[in-house]
């Protein structure tokens, strides 16, 4: 039996936005929580500098000494991260302990907010927590003149909303949320969002508990535009989901676990991010991705400086290194995801002809038509419509 | 001569303070700042920045209300949860500890050691476990169904009785070692006598082992009930969107929408209700001592 158990888990745990997390995470809030809120009244003395980050002052010499990387788990390619330091003469303590962006903001915001060290030099969220954090003041700029491959990043993803010219995140890896699916339990193809609430697949389906990857292609299917939302909208998109859970059709809301349950066969239509299923599908092929016809969203996670690094020039130095295309490509070919990079398809065929066609990882125009991506939040709206969902996820 | 006498006895009225002390301050710096800390978070309102924003206390007791209306059917379904699963643990561990109290011979510290040893295993793998075990299209579940104990499109995995299981099951040995302690406290020389007095096993069970036995039971029945109250690893793996306990939605409340007030507020509701049922279940039980 154990024999049985052990490489599901192990699979499971090291699964990218895995949710384990949570519990962990949350043990430990409830724990330490008191004293760290008691902190939280006291200090509010960050004032948002919407006006840009500032850029270390940089000597010009190259870097030295140690880099701390803190990156999601399973996020990353054999080999690579010593190729990096053989390459630069650098040390990386490299930690998978990126598990959540909100969970990952509660904890570390009050030593930030300190400017005190979080243990890591460079960080990769999602592109929201990425604008976020340099709202508050949290992030240093990323020096162009070390970062010189940034003429590979593709230009749609240069002229983000978010970033506009790139000044303070790097993006790593895009993807898309859609819905996986296993053909031979649905024995059919899936195509729209009202697939979802199909009577014959009551308790058999899963949505993130993330409020953008969840209630993303729900907005769309509901005619609302992602660009000017309101908290009506986003309400119209709960009650959807609140009627349905109310129903049974809902049977879990899920980070990264639904994996798990979609390839043991509990979940038959889930809410899924695009590299899992690549490869998800190498063990069950039964097992497909779709972009609803009402439309998806994409994520875009991205390498940040904190404003307490303790080695910005190495920071950097990861950074062009990532963004060199026959290194880019090994991560691709492991990850799996989209690449943030132009112009890959010879790189990633040198590793392996099927990768640069296969559709989740070279997605199609009509695909790619389909994605809206979300536009920069408030701070407000991120919380009204954080706390709207939470009604509905959390009880 | 006398001098050194009465230090010495005021040396030794001081000792057991000065050995409490570490203990104290443990507890003072560990729980009873954390605690006054959370109270005040519970009564506070929140203002503003929304990603780092300022508590200011106000006895402000509309969180409470609020908390309650709002999560009723999560508190009222932990205590439920809570409450079977302890039933269940007295049910499945007492049979268990008498064994290996009375029954087991050489073999005692063997089936000792059987009951420690999947707690050698973290929680979270053990929990994960039982979702490959009671997974849908598992052997479980298809033998269940094809014996007629379970309908065609019915499952376990997703259900309260897999939460209430897991509750169960995770914490079950805090109910088998208290009640081994306690059973094997009592005097054999005691089951002799009622049997000379003609007791049946009945009523010497009833009459005898019972009550000796009832620190064990109301140990570990608090050993059970408080932490499955507030758990929310089982809800989360084992359970689907209709069986989420107080637990979980604390955690949102704190990680994810970050409104710290009303997560204190529900922890301390969750706190008064342990303590109200702690107080009237010790009271039922008519036990002074723990142990």
């Amino acid at each position: 039996m154990a024999n049985e158990i052990d490489p599901r888990i192990l699979a499971q745990s090291a699964s990218r936005r895995r949710f384990i997390g949570g519990g962990a995470a949350a043990a430990a809030a409830l724990v330490l929580g008191p004293s760290f809120l008691a902190a939280c009244g006291k200090s509010d003395n960050t004032s948002g500098s919407a006006s840009g980050p500032a850029t270390p002052s940089d000597d010009g010499q190259p870097a030295t000494g140690k880099l701390r990387i803190s990156n999601w788990p399973l996020y990353m390619a054999d080999g690579f991260v010593a190729a990096f330091q053989t390459a630069t003469g650098l040390t990386v303590d490299y930690k998978e302990d990126f598990n959540d962006n909100e969970e990952w903001f509660a904890k570390n915001k009050e030593p930030l907010s300190r400017k005190q060290d979080i243990g890591a030099d460079l960080v990769v969220p999602t592109q929201f927590l990425a604008a976020r954090l340099n709202g508050l003041g949290w992030l240093n700029g990323i020096s162009e003149s070390r970062w010189t491959n940034k003429k590979n990043l593709r230009p749609d993803l240069l002229d983000a909303k978010a970033d506009p010219g790139r000044k303070f995140s790097a993006p790593y890896m895009s993807g898309m949320v859609g819905l996986a699916y296993n053909r031979a339990a649905t024995g059919r193809d899936i195509t729209t969002i009202d697939d979802l609430w199909d009577p014959a697949y009551k308790g058999k389906v899963s949505l993130f508990t993330d409020m953008q990857d969840g209630l993303g292609m729900l907005l769309l299917s509901q005619g609302t535009s992602l660009d000017d939302l309101t908290i009506e909208g986003v309400q119209k998109a709960v009650d959807l989901v609140k009627e349905q859970k109310d129903k049974g059709q809902i049977r879990r809301f899920t980070g990264n676990d639904y994996a798990d349950d979609l390839a043991a066969g509990n979940i038959v239509i889930a809410q899924a991010y695009s590299g899992d299923v690549v490869q998800l599908q190498k063990d069950n092929p039964d097992l497909r991705f779709v972009v609803p016809d009402s439309g998806g969203t994409t994520f875009v996670d991205t390498m940040v400086i904190p404003y307490t690094t303790q080695n910005q020039k190495a920071a950097e130095e990861w950074i062009n290194f990532v963004y060199d295309r026959p290194n880019y490509a090994k991560l691709v070919a492991e990850t799996q995801y989209v690449p943030v990079l132009s112009d890959m398809t010879d790189e990633l065929n040198k590793i392996d002809p099927g990768l640069a066609s296969n559709p989740l990882i070279n997605p199609a125009k009509e695909t790619l038509d389909k994605l809206k991506s979300w536009p920069a939040l408030t701070d407000e709206q991120t919380q009204e419509f954080n706390k709207a969902y939470a009604t509905v996820t959390g009880g | 001569m006398a001098g050194v006498a009465s230090s010495n006895r005021q040396r030794s009225k001081l000792a057991p303070y000065l050995m409490i002390l570490p203990a104290l301050a443990y507890l003072g710096v560990f729980y009873v700042v954390p605690f006054v800390s959370l109270f005040r978070t519970s009564l506070s309102t929140m203002g503003g920045s929304v990603y780092m924003p300022k508590l200011t206390f106000a006895w402000n007791f509309s969180n409470y209300g609020d908390a309650l209306s709002l999560y009723k059917d999560q508190i009222l379904r932990s205590f439920g949860y809570a409450l079977s699963a302890t039933v269940l643990c007295i049910l499945l561990a007492f049979p268990l500890a008498y064994v290996i109290a009375f029954k087991a011979g050489r073999y005692k510290n063997l089936l000792l050691g059987l009951v420690i040893l999947p707690f050698f295993v973290t929680f979270l793998i053990r929990t994960l476990a039982w979702k490959t075990i009671l997974a849908d299209d598992g052997w479980v579940v298809g033998g269940l169904g094809a014996i007629g104990l379970l309908p065609p499109d019915g499952r376990l995995l997703s259900t309260s009785w897999a939460v209430i299981g897991g509750l169960t099951y995770n914490w079950i040995i805090f109910m088998i070692l208290p009640l081994y302690v306690s059973l094997e406290k009592i005097d054999a020389r005691l089951l002799e006598a009622s049997r000379d007095l003609y007791g049946t096993n009945r009523r010497m069970f009833g009459k005898v082992i019972l009550p000796l036995a009832m620190p064990g039971v109301l140990a570990g029945s608090m050993l059970v009930f408080i932490p499955s109250v507030g758990d929310f690893i089982n809800a989360d793996y084992l359970g689907s969107t209709q069986t989420k306990m107080i637990g979980n939605v604390i955690q949102r409340q704190f990680l994810v929408v970050k409104d710290y007030p009303a997560a204190a507020a529900l922890s301390f509701v969750l706190m008064a209700m342990i303590l109200v049922g702690v107080l009237l279940y010790t009271r039922a039980l008519g036990t002074e001592d723990l142990v």
